[in-house]
């Protein structure tokens, strides 16, 4: 659009800018003037739509500046500007193809200022911009509306949740999703929705069910986008948490930059805006944590969902997806299944095509199967398979990388369901640990001290193991059967309890240095206080009637019972020990007593949830340093949270293997400066200090300091008199000791 | 003196000869062009309008570009005055038509220089009026717009086109879609004397004087009374009583079987076009533009008139002219039809 220059007396009177201020100042003196702009406006307004794909650039341009004003202004003349909203929807809605691209950028822009400025509502502004974005050719408004979307839905949901608005537009994306199945423009709710999801401004089940839609889509980019956010919706959420927590404001800086600078306007609200962010940020650190429940548990219905994804897109045989997209749905119809139990036996025998060695992308097959074995699963179901990866996969013949996959891919799938095995499979599989092989070694090894652990019986008898054996002989190590589930409990409310008992122990012993009467009277109080260390701040623990009753009694009947108490210790310290038959059995009662009485006697108030968690992950910290059955549920459940990856099946084949020299050096440099020159340590340190903005140290700018400004006060050391000397030497002395610092008067 | 030193240093570094070293390029020197690129076409950065004109269509269309398009002003007015001299000739010169020549031209009514103005409103009045007839409806809204211009000279020139149109197609202007009443609504605005804007604001302002910047100065009084007397012009061509049409026998036939002969015989009918309000609605007769003034205009334009007669001079001239058109608007047979209604 060219510009012609206007002429200087003109300019004053011409210019739409100088006129949107004044009328912005003092708008009832300028209405005059404002309501000839109008009627200027809708001059040009018909001028444009008269034509408006002919339509001049110099018409263009004069409409441009024209709505520029008007938006600017608009809220402050509500009668005059009422149909201007409408205008601006009907322009772009008809001629959104054909509009020039600064006019039509200005027209988005208009809109979302009467958004801001609240002449219309958010509901009206995204349903006009929504169409366009599913419709328009042009790429660029595409991602303007996209990005005006996006921000217009974060700013209504910035104070508080705006559910009308949210329920609005996931009907909407809803729609678009399963009105036509099979057109792209579903893309669009998936990449809304994802990026919502990201921010945590939508996080309840119906953005999910939108994704579960697009999912259930026939057109390939739409299921992918659908199928990423359920595998890696959650993942992307936490990262962005991290990201939008990592720029944070060095506030002695900015105050100390403040100090030094001239100061001016724009500094200080540069400095109260840095304050406020602070504030903000600390006041976030306190809040509780939002309860943020994956996608994957929101999904409603994920029984049928798991069956129309692999009936839709994988069973069927004439789907024309890529490799790539139908292991990605794989993934997460395994996810489904693992994560919620559910049974699709047809699943199993389906695999069974893909588990040869000449598969692409065959440890992927290999994972999502492992993801899809729980303990629920028929042993039936999955036999065949373990039988043909151990038929295709391990024998002296494959490489053996190959093999190290096959055997752990089958260890995978044993974890969990170890029914799924036969005797004399486990045990010729055992037998590669003979291999030349590390990595085959290591998967073998790891296959047997998974049985070891979960069915001895299976493994030859040398391959057993001292702990399983002894566990075999006393009953301890049992074989589990199909579909048996461990009882409930509290996880590590064992632990809770031996911390109370500790509390406990230790006031005694304070108490028993104190003088026979009064102890026994805080022994009195302590019986009382038995349900919980904090009981005055729970209400139905604390009430009187319930403490006087002989409900507190049966429980503290155990702490003073000293042979109780024995029992009690001598199981806490002797689990790693080897039990003897009569201890173990004695340990499993005092195990059930333990667990009983805590839970169902006594109501845990919520400063013992607290002390329940800190022990629980002191526990886990034990957890990783020994204890391997432990360490080897968490990795289940790790897996059932996070879901098996190819990595995971190819670990144990990367074992033994040396790194080449490009690897190796990669690996040295990693998390070390990075030196594009040869440099000194120290001079690198200093250029990162420089880089960070910070300052040099008085010795390096005296260092740096002119020689020439040195030279005077040298010259003047030298012409010293004794006295002066001495004096000069004191004093450097006293600071010395002063640390460093200068006296005001010295 | 270390900055003398530096100061030394490069002033011998531009003395200093080049370096050469084995198995390496000499350095290039500073004055150097590289030509090794290629290039399928050369982008020249001035070019020269000038042609050998011997071709008048081409030159004709260029001299039109450039008129429109030119950035200095006195280029524009140049080949303004060219088309002018083109137009005016006998037979006139007009290769593009003048539906063409408008759509290009119609934009300049709010240009900036005074002269491309000027020589713009010469330009329209050699155009044939009875192909100006068609295009009434688009000339009016960039009349509408220049009316609303910041600049007052804009303004005022615009109403020298107004002037013009009412000349050449008076009974087009007030009958064509929106151009009674918008016209109006313009004119009353550029005069102060509007409705609306008092009913836009939630309360009035604590003075109710008229447009600062009409009135006062003595060039104010001025653009004031001419204003008045373009809105006198547009009411009496609006009241203009119809000269009744003789009677043709053959017209039943001809409005059944013949193909009509003016552009868009059934605009009334608005077929093709977005829905009109009533500002945008065409009023064809002089009683439905009777009717609409009364209901929405006059009040307000009496008042109005009633201020500036009080006013005296210029303006109260200008005023009296404008009572004179609205007596004989009034005092037309409006009565008949509403005695029938």
């Amino acid at each position: 659009m060219g510009k012609r220059k206007l002429a200087a007396l003109e300019k004053v009177d011409a210019d739409l800018v100088s006129l949107q201020y004044k009328i912005r100042r003092d708008p009832k003196s300028y209405a005059q003037e404002f309501y000839d702009q109008w009627l200027a406006y809708d001059a040009q307004r018909q001028i444009f739509i008269a034509s408006p794909s002919t339509a001049s650039t110099d018409d263009i341009k004069k409409f441009h500046d024209l709505v520029d004003l008007i938006a600017h202004v608009a809220d402050l003349y509500p009668d005059l500007t009422a149909p201007y909203a409408d205008h601006l929807k009907e322009l772009l809605n008809q001629h959104h193809a054909i509009l020039h691209t600064e006019l039509r950028e200005k027209v988005v822009g208009s809109l979302v200022l009467l958004r801001r400025k609240d002449v219309i509502d958010s509901t009206s502004l995204l349903t006009t911009l929504f169409p366009i974005l599913v419709s328009t050719p042009s790429k660029t408004l595409r991602s303007l509306l996209y990005t005006k979307i996006i921000s217009d839905l974060r700013e209504s949901n910035s104070k508080a949740t705006n559910h009308r608005l949210n329920r609005t537009i996931q009907t909407v994306l809803h729609n678009l999703v399963t009105s036509d199945r099979t057109s792209k423009k579903g893309m669009w709710a998936t990449r809304i929705t994802r990026e919502l999801w990201r921010r945590q401004i939508w996080v309840d089940a119906k953005p999910c069910d939108v994704m579960k839609e697009a999912c259930l889509s026939d057109n390939e980019k739409v299921v992918v986008g659908g199928v990423k956010f359920f595998l890696g919706g959650d993942a992307s959420r936490e990262e962005f948490e991290d990201d939008s927590s990592d720029d944070d404001v060095d506030i002695r800086k900015v105050k100390h930059q403040t100090g030094i600078n001239k100061k001016s306007k724009k500094r200080l609200k540069a400095f109260e805006k840095a304050v406020d962010k602070v504030k903000k940020q600390e006041r976030k650190k306190h809040q509780p944590h939002p309860l943020n429940f994956s996608a994957l548990h929101l999904i409603h219905d994920p029984q049928g969902f798991a069956e129309q994804l692999f009936q839709k897109h994988l069973q069927n045989t004439k789907n024309k997806f890529t490799l790539d997209t139908k292991l990605m749905i794989l993934q997460l119809v395994t996810r489904l299944v693992g994560l919620h139990k559910l049974t699709i036996i047809s699943l199993y025998s389906w695999f069974v095509r893909f588990l040869t060695p000449k598969q692409a992308q065959v440890t992927s097959f290999l994972a999502s199967l492992a993801q899809a074995t729980h303990n629920l699963v028929p042993p039936d179901a999955i036999e065949p398979l373990v039988i043909k990866i151990a038929n295709e996969f391990v024998s002296e013949a494959s490489a053996t990388e190959v093999a190290a996959a096959g055997i752990n891919a089958i260890r995978e799938v044993a974890i969990r369901q170890p029914l799924c095995m036969t005797e004399t499979l486990l045990q010729d599989l055992v037998l590669y640990q003979r291999s030349k092989d590390k990595g085959v070694v290591m998967a073998a090894k790891g296959l047997q001290s998974l049985y070891r652990e979960v069915y001895p019986e299976l493994l030859q008898k040398k391959f057993r193991g001292k702990e399983a054996t002894m566990g075999l002989k006393s009953g301890e190590v049992r074989q589990r059967k199909f579909g048996e589930e461990d009882e409930g409990g509290i996880d590590g409310i064992e632990l809770l309890e031996q911390y109370k008992e500790d509390q406990r122990a230790k006031k005694l012993a304070e108490l028993e240095g104190l003088p026979e009467g009064e102890a026994e009277a805080k022994k009195d109080k302590m019986d009382e206080d038995e349900d919980g260390f904090n009981s005055d701040e729970w209400e139905v623990g604390s009430s009187d009637s319930e403490s006087e009753s002989g409900w507190i009694n049966v429980e503290s009947d155990g702490e003073d019972d000293v042979p109780d108490k024995k029992r009690q210790k001598k199981d806490a310290e002797g689990g790693g020990d080897a039990p003897d038959l009569v201890d173990a059995e004695m340990a499993k009662v005092a195990e059930a007593n333990r667990i009983s009485k805590l839970a169902t006697t006594s109501i845990l108030t919520p400063a013992d949830l607290l002390k329940l968690q800190e022990l629980r992950r002191e526990a886990k910290v034990d957890q990783l340093l020994g204890n391997r059955s432990k360490k080897k549920k968490e990795l289940i459940q790790r897996h059932i949270d996070e879901g098996v990856t190819a990595d995971d099946i190819e670990l144990p084949a990367t074992l033994g293997k040396k790194n080449t020299r490009e690897e190796r050096i990669a690996l040295a440099r990693e998390g070390k400066p990075n030196r594009d020159e040869h440099k000194s340590t120290k001079a690198i340190r200093k250029s990162k200090k420089e880089a960070e903005g910070k300052s040099t140290t008085n010795k390096d700018k005296a260092r740096k300091k002119n020689f020439l400004m040195t030279m005077g006060k040298a010259r003047a050391k030298n012409k010293r008199s004794l006295t002066e000397t001495k004096k000069a030497l004191t004093l450097h002395v006293a600071r010395s000791k002063n640390g460093g610092r200068r006296r005001n008067d010295s | 003196m270390g900055s003398s030193n530096r100061k030394k240093k490069e002033k011998k570094k531009d003395f200093q000869k080049a370096k050469l070293k084995v198995g390496k390029a000499a350095v290039k020197a500073a004055n150097f062009t590289d030509t090794s690129f290629k290039s399928k076409s050369i982008v020249v950065n001035q070019q020269t309008l000038a042609g050998d004109g011997t071709d008048s269509v081409e030159q004709f269309k260029q001299t039109l570009a450039s008129a429109v398009n030119a950035k200095t002003d006195n280029i524009r007015r140049d080949a303004l005055s060219y088309l002018i001299n083109q137009l005016s000739g006998k037979p006139p010169n007009n290769p593009v038509g003048t539906a063409g020549l408008l759509t290009r031209l119609l934009p300049l009514i709010s240009d900036s220089a005074t002269s491309v103005r000027a020589n713009l409103l010469k330009l329209f009045r050699v155009l044939p009026p009875s192909q100006v007839k068609p295009h009434v409806e688009k000339i009016l809204m960039y009349v509408r717009g220049g009316m609303a211009h910041l600049s007052t000279a804009v303004r005022n020139d615009t109403l020298d086109v107004l002037e013009w149109l009412l000349d050449v197609a008076g009974d087009e202007t007030v009958s064509c879609p929106g151009g009674w009443l918008k016209t109006l609504n313009s004119l009353s605005s550029m005069l102060g004397w509007n409705p609306s804007v008092g009913s836009a604001l939630s309360s009035q302002g604590w003075t109710s004087g008229s447009k600062t910047t009409l009135v006062g100065t003595k060039k104010g009084g001025e653009a004031g009374a001419r204003q008045i007397h373009v809105l006198a012009r547009l009411l009496q061509t609006g009241f203009q009583p119809e000269s009744p049409i003789p009677y043709n026998p053959q017209a039943y036939w001809d409005n059944i079987y013949r193909l009509p002969a003016t552009p868009n015989p059934f605009a009334y009918l608005n077929l093709f076009g977005s829905p009109r309000d009533e500002d945008n609605e065409m009023y064809p007769d002089r009683i439905s533009r009777q009717r609409v003034f009364d209901a929405k205009w006059r009040s307000v334009i009496v008042a109005g008139m009633d201020g500036a007669k009080r006013e005296g001079g210029l303006v109260g001239r200008a005023a009296s002219a404008l009572k004179k058109a609205l007596n004989e608007g009034a005092d037309a047979p409006i009565t008949s039809p509403g005695s029938l209604a």
